[in-house]
C-alpha cells in the first residue's frame, strides 16, 4: 500500500526528486487562480464536481423537539413542560412539524429542497456521547474502526488528491476524517493559516522553514505490517504512523495548503450577511473556499451545545434558530455565487434524547433522531417512518432507518462513488438524493 | 514496545526485598516494574523533568541531574513547596466567596422588590441589566482564575503536583462554560491539588459532592422520582470503570442513589437532603440495598475495573500511548494494594527502566499547555503577557477550565492538525519575537476579511493582542544566546538545541540551523536575529515532542 507521499513521488515527481511543493498542486492552484481572477468564482476544473457539507450537531440533538410528532398524544404526555403545541410548529404533514425556530428550513421544505429523514439510528445503540459519536463518524457500530467514513471515501475514491480534498473548520480533526492515506486538513481561520516570520529576508527564511518542514525520510511511515498495528488514538492520523512521521506529514500538508487557502479565501467578497455565531462563521468560510475554487469535496462544520439535560426549552430553540440563520445565509451566498447546485448539506447528531423530560426540565441521552439533507439536488420530503412513542426501548425511540443507509445514499447519489468499500457493507438507500 | 515487555520481569525475590524497605501502611505491590539504577544521564534527567513536570531551563535540568535519579524522583513526588504557596485571587477565597454569594442573594431579592409593579418589559430589562453586571464579573474572574493556574504551572517548584492537577482536571473534566461560576472551578482546582498524588478513591468520593461537578453533571437537579442519569453514567464510564464494565441497569439504579445531594448556591456547601433522596432498594452490580451516592462509589471501587482505568491513563499521560497489557495489569495490582493511592504508582513509573526506554524519550506529542509552559520555561520567561497566553490556549485547542466535554481532551496526535501546528509555529514567533516585523506588514487586503471573520469579542481580543505585541519585550537573548557564542554558529546552535530539545538532533535539522545562523551572522548578530533563529528552531515537527 502506498502513502499519498509515495504516490506523488513515484507518479508525479519521479523517485529521485527532492521533496518540495508537489508540482501538480502548484499548477492546479495557479490555473484556478487565473481562471478565477475575474469571476471570483470557480470557473475551471471540477466545475461539475459535487460538494458535501457535513454539519455536526454536537451533544445529542433532541429530535422530538426538532421534528415534532404533534399529532401523537404520547408526545404531549411525556413532555408536559417541554412539549411543543401544534400551533407553535411549521407543519410538514398531518403528523409532524418543524420547530418554529427554523423558518428557513421550513421554506426549503416547501420548495422541495429539504429532505428530512425520520427515526435514524443504529442497532444496539450506545448512549455515551463519545462512543456514539465515534460510531457515527466511523460508521462502525462495533466502534473498532480507526478510520472514519469520510476518510475512507478519500482513500477509496480520491486517489492522489490534494490534502485539501477534505477541510474541517474545527480546531480538531473530526474522527470521520481518519484515513489511511489522506485525512484532509483542518483550519479555523485562514488569516492565521500560514507561517509568519519577521526579518529582512523572509523568502530566505521561508526556504529554511520549508526544508525543516518536509519529511526527512522519503520512505513511507506506513507500510507492510505496521498497518495492522493499532493506531495511537482515534485521530485524523494515518494508522500505525509514529509520532514524528505524523508530525512531519502534517507539517508538510500545512505548508503546501496554507498559502493557497489564504489566497483563495481572500478573493471572494460575500454580499450576504451572516450572523456572528460560530456556526454562521464556519459556513461563511466554507462558502468563500467554495467560491475561491478549492478542490475540496467534503467540508465539515460543527454546531455544539445540544446536550440539553437542563432547562432545555430556551437553549434548544436558540440552537436551532442559530442553525437556521446560518443555513439561510449560506444557501443565499451559494446562490449568489452560482454554486448552489453543487452543494448538499447533511446534518447528524450522535443520538436523540429520551422521550420523557427529566426533573430538570431537560432531556437525557436517547436513541433515534432525525437528519436533514438540504440543497438543490435533494429530493425534498419526509423519509423513513416516525418511530412510535409508545413502543419504546427502555424509554427511547426505536430507529427505523440505519444512518449508514443515509451515508450510502449520499455517497452513491451525490459523491458518485460505490458505498460498499467506504461503509464496509451494503445498506439500504433512501430516495432522498440522486 | 518489546523493550518494555522485557523490562517487565516479575521477580518475587526482589519484591520480597522491597517489602522490608516499605514503611508499614504502605502496601507492597507484588509485580513491580523493573527499576532503573540511580546513575543517569542528563538527557534522562531532562526527560523526567519534561514528563513529570513542564521541563525547565538548562540550569534547572543540571540541578535535577546532579541529585541522582532516585532523589530527583522523590523531589518531584514529595515537594517541599506548600500547597498554599500561591495565594488565591481574593474572590476565590472561601470566605470571600460565601460573602459574594450572600450579596448575590441579596441582590436577587432586591431585584424582586424593585421590579414589583413594573411592566413585564421593564422587569425583563431590569433583570437583564443586573445579570449583565454579574456576567461581566464572572468573565473577568474566569480569566483571572485561568491566568492564576497557568502562572502557577510556570512558576511552581512542585511541577508534578500541577501536572497531576491537570491530569485530574482532564479526568474529572468540568467546564466553566456550563458551571458559569469561576469560584467553583477554583474550589475544584484546589480539591485536585489537595489530592494530587493522594487517594483516587477519596477524590472520587469528594468529587461526588463537588459543587462545580454537581452543576456540570446535573446532580444538583436530580431528584427522587425523576433522577438525572448524567453523573451516574459518567462516573462509571469515564471516571472509574470504563465502557463495558457496567450495565444500563446499573446506571439507572445508581442515578436513583445519586439523588438528594443539594448545593446551597448561597454558601457553597453541599448537603444530603433525605426528602429529595430516593431511599428505596437499588440493585447495582448485583448487590441490593438502600444505597446513597457514597454507597455507590464504595461499590464501584469493589469492581476490578476500578483499579485499571486510572493506571492506564497515568501510563498514557506520563509514558506512552497504548500501554502494554501486562504493564497495566501489574500497575493495577499495585494500585489496588496501595488502596488507590497515586504516589506509590508514580514512584514505580518514574523509577522504572520502561519510563526511560529509548522509544519513550522525546516521543510524546506535547499538549498545548505543556507546549506553552515548557517553551516559556525554556526561554526563562516568568511573566508572559496574559492576554496572549489565554489566546494561545484557544488557538492551540486547550483552554484551562474549559475541556471540550466530560471526557476531557483528546491527547496525543489529536492535538495536531495543519491548523494547530501552524498556530504553534506562530505562537512561538510571537513569544520569541521572531515574527515581529511580519505582523506589522501583513498585506492590507486581508484586513477586511479579518473584520468579517470576527465578532466583537474576538475583535477586542485581537486589539488586546496587538497591544501585547507592542509592549512585549521578548526573552533575554543576552542570556539565551550569549554574544560570546554568536561568533561561532555551531556552538550557538548546540547550546540552543540543548535548551529547546534536550537531545542531539538529526543532521538535517542541526545543519539547517547552523546554516541559518551563518547566514544571519553577517556583520552583527543582533538580538532580533537571535529571536528569528529561535523561532525557526521552534517551527519544526521535532519541537512538538516532549
Amino acid at each position: 500500500m502506498k502513502t499519498r507521499r509515495e504516490f506523488l513521488r513515484s507518479t508525479v515527481l519521479g523517485a529521485s526528486a527532492t521533496w518540495t511543493v508537489p508540482m501538480f498542486v502548484e499548477r492546479t492552484f495557479a490555473d484556478l487562480h487565473l481562471g478565477a481572477r475575474d469571476l471570483a468564482t470557480q470557473a475551471v476544473t471540477g466545475k461539475d464536481d459535487t460538494i458535501l457539507v457535513v454539519l455536526q450537531l454536537a451533544g445529542g440533538n433532541d429530535g422530538l423537539n426538532t421534528l415534532v410528532p404533534f399529532a401523537d398524544d404520547a408526545y404531549h404526555k411525556a413532555r408536559p413542560r417541554l412539549g411543543k403545541k401544534e400551533k407553535e410548529l411549521i407543519k410538514l404533514s398531518d403528523h409532524v412539524g418543524l420547530n418554529s425556530s427554523m423558518p428557513f428550513l421550513g421554506s426549503l421544505f416547501k420548495e422541495g429542497n429539504l429532505g428530512v429523514v425520520q427515526g435514524v439510528g443504529y442497532p444496539n445503540p450506545n448512549r455515551s456521547h463519545f462512543v456514539s459519536t465515534s460510531i457515527w463518524e466511523t460508521a462502525d457500530t462495533t466502534n473498532r474502526s480507526n478510520t472514519g467514513w469520510i476518510g475512507r471515501y478519500f482513500d477509496n475514491a480520491c486517489p492522489g488528491a490534494d490534502p485539501t480534498v477534505g477541510i474541517s473548520l474545527n480546531k480538531t480533526q473530526p474522527e470521520s476524517f481518519g484515513a489511511l492515506k489522506n485525512p484532509g486538513v483542518c483550519l479555523s481561520s485562514p488569516e492565521l493559516y500560514r507561517w509568519i516570520h519577521g526579518g529582512g529576508e523572509r523568502a530566505q527564511a521561508e526556504e529554511f522553514f520549508a526544508s525543516l518542514n518536509s519529511p526527512e525520510h522519503d520512505d513511507s511511515p506506513v507500510d507492510g505490517a505496521s498497518i495492522d498495528m493499532p493506531a495511537g488514538g482515534k485521530t485524523g492520523g494515518i494508522q500505525g504512523e509514529d509520532n514524528l512521521a505524523f508530525l512531519e506529514r502534517v507539517a508538510m500538508d500545512a505548508r503546501v495548503s496554507s498559502a493557497k487557502i489564504l489566497e483563495l479565501a481572500s478573493k471572494y467578497r460575500t454580499k450576504v450577511t451572516y450572523e456572528g455565531t460560530p456556526i454562521a462563521r464556519s459556513l461563511n468560510m466554507v462558502s468563500r473556499l467554495i467560491a475561491g475554487g478549492m478542490p475540496t469535496r467534503v467540508y465539515y462544520v460543527s454546531h455544539g451545545g445540544f446536550d440539553t439535560h437542563n432547562q432545555q426549552i430556551n437553549s434548544h430553540d436558540r440552537l436551532l434558530s442559530q442553525l437556521d440563520g446560518a443555513l439561510k445565509s449560506f444557501f443565499a451566498d451559494l446562490k449568489a455565487q452560482g454554486n448552489d447546485k453543487r452543494v448538499v448539506l447533511m446534518t447528524f447528531s450522535e443520538f436523540g434524547r429520551r422521550v420523557s423530560e427529566n426533573a430538570s426540565s431537560g432531556t437525557d441521552h436517547g436513541r433515534a433522531s432525525c437528519m436533514f439533507l438540504a440543497g438543490e439536488a435533494v429530493k425534498g420530503g419526509l423519509f423513513g417512518k416516525y418511530p412510535s412513542l409508545t413502543d419504546l426501548d427502555a424509554g427511547d425511540l426505536k430507529h427505523n432507518v440505519d444512518f449508514r443507509g443515509v451515508y450510502a445514499s449520499v455517497l452513491e447519489g451525490w459523491l458518485k462513488t460505490s458505498s460498499k468499500p467506504v461503509l464496509r457493507g451494503d445498506f439500504e438507500k433512501l430516495g432522498v438524493i440522486g | 514496545m518489546a523493550g518494555w515487555r522485557a523490562a517487565m520481569k516479575i521477580s518475587p525475590l526482589r519484591n520480597h526485598l522491597h517489602r522490608s524497605r516499605f514503611p508499614p501502611g504502605n502496601p507492597i505491590p507484588l509485580a513491580m516494574l523493573q527499576a532503573a539504577p540511580d546513575e543517569w544521564t542528563i538527557f534522562e534527567a531532562a526527560h523526567l523533568l519534561r514528563r513529570a513536570g513542564f521541563g525547565g531551563s538548562p540550569d534547572e535540568i543540571k540541578l535535577l541531574h546532579s541529585m541522582g535519579r532516585h532523589r530527583a524522583v522523590e523531589s518531584l513526588l514529595v515537594p517541599t513547596e506548600p500547597v498554599d504557596a500561591f495565594p488565591l485571587p481574593d474572590w476565590a477565597n472561601r470566605e470571600q466567596a460565601v460573602a459574594d454569594m450572600k450579596a448575590r442573594l441579596q441582590q436577587f431579592q432586591e431585584t424582586r422588590r424593585a421590579t414589583r409593579g413594573m411592566s413585564a418589559e421593564e422587569e425583563e430589562k431590569f433583570r437583564r441589566n443586573s445579570q449583565q453586571e454579574q456576567q461581566q464579573l464572572n468573565r473577568r474572574h474566569g480569566i483571572e482564575g485561568q491566568g492564576w493556574w497557568f502562572r502557577r504551572m510556570l512558576k511552581t517548584k512542585a511541577p508534578l503536583r500541577e501536572k497531576m492537577v491537570l491530569f485530574w482536571h482532564d479526568h474529572f473534566a468540568t467546564s466553566l462554560q456550563k458551571v458559569k461560576q469561576p469560584v467553583l472551578m477554583m474550589m475544584q482546582n484546589e480539591l485536585f491539588r489537595k489530592h494530587a498524588t493522594g487517594s483516587f478513591k477519596e477524590l472520587t468520593h469528594e468529587i461526588l459532592q463537588d459543587p462545580a461537578m454537581m452543576l456540570y453533571l446535573d446532580t444538583q437537579t436530580s431528584k427522587k422520582g425523576k433522577p438525572n442519569e448524567n453523573f451516574a453514567r459518567e462516573v462509571m464510564e469515564l471516571f472509574t470503570l470504563g465502557e463495558g464494565n457496567y450495565s444500563e441497569q446499573d446506571i439507572k439504579e445508581a442515578a436513583r442513589a445519586f439523588t438528594g445531594y443539594q448545593l446551597n448556591r448561597f454558601n457553597g456547601t453541599v448537603t444530603h437532603e433525605p426528602r429529595q433522596w430516593d431511599d428505596g432498594d437499588k440493585t447495582i452490580f448485583g448487590k441490593t440495598g438502600k444505597f446513597d451516592g457514597e454507597g455507590v462509589v464504595d461499590l464501584i471501587f469493589q469492581q476490578s475495573a476500578a483499579s485499571e482505568l486510572v493506571p492506564r491513563k497515568l501510563w498514557e499521560y506520563f509514558v506512552s500511548e497504548n500501554p502494554p497489557e501486562e504493564g497495566v495489569d501489574a500497575l493495577a495490582k499495585s494500585f489496588r494494594e496501595a488502596d488507590f493511592r497515586i504516589e506509590p504508582l508514580l514512584r514505580e513509573i518514574f523509577r522504572s527502566k520502561a519510563f526511560y526506554a529509548e522509544k519513550v524519550i522525546r516521543n510524546q506529542i506535547k499538549s498545548p499547555i505543556q507546549y506553552l509552559v515548557q517553551m516559556l520555561k525554556e526561554l526563562e520567561l516568568a511573566d508572559p503577557p496574559q492576554a496572549y497566553t489565554m489566546n494561545a490556549q484557544q488557538q492551540l485547542g486547550q483552554v484551562l477550565f474549559m475541556p471540550p466535554n466530560v471526557a476531557g481532551w483528546d491527547w496525543g496526535k489529536a492535538w495536531i492538525n495543519t491548523n494547530t501546528l501552524l498556530s504553534r509555529y506562530n505562537v512561538a514567533g510571537f513569544i520569541t519575537k521572531g515574527s515581529q516585523e511580519a505582523a506589522k506588514d501583513a498585506p492590507d487586503d486581508e484586513a477586511p476579511m479579518m473584520d468579517m471573520q470576527m465578532d466583537r469579542r474576538e475583535a477586542m481580543r485581537a486589539g488586546a493582542m496587538q497591544m501585547a505585541g507592542r509592549t512585549w519585550a521578548g526573552p533575554d537573548f543576552e542570556k539565551i544566546a550569549p554574544r560570546s557564542l554568536r561568533e561561532d554558529p555551531e556552538k550557538l546552535v548546540d547550546a540552543l538545541v540543548f535548551r529547546f530539545f534536550q537531545a542531539p538532533l538529526g543532521k538535517k535539522e542541526r545543519g539547517t540551523f547552523v546554516e541559518y545562523a551563518v547566514s544571519k551572522k553577517g556583520a552583527i548578530f543582533t538580538n532580533k536575529e537571535a529571536g528569528e533563529l529561535c523561532h525557526l528552531m521552534l517551527s519544526t515537527p521535532h519541537y512538538q515532542l516532549a
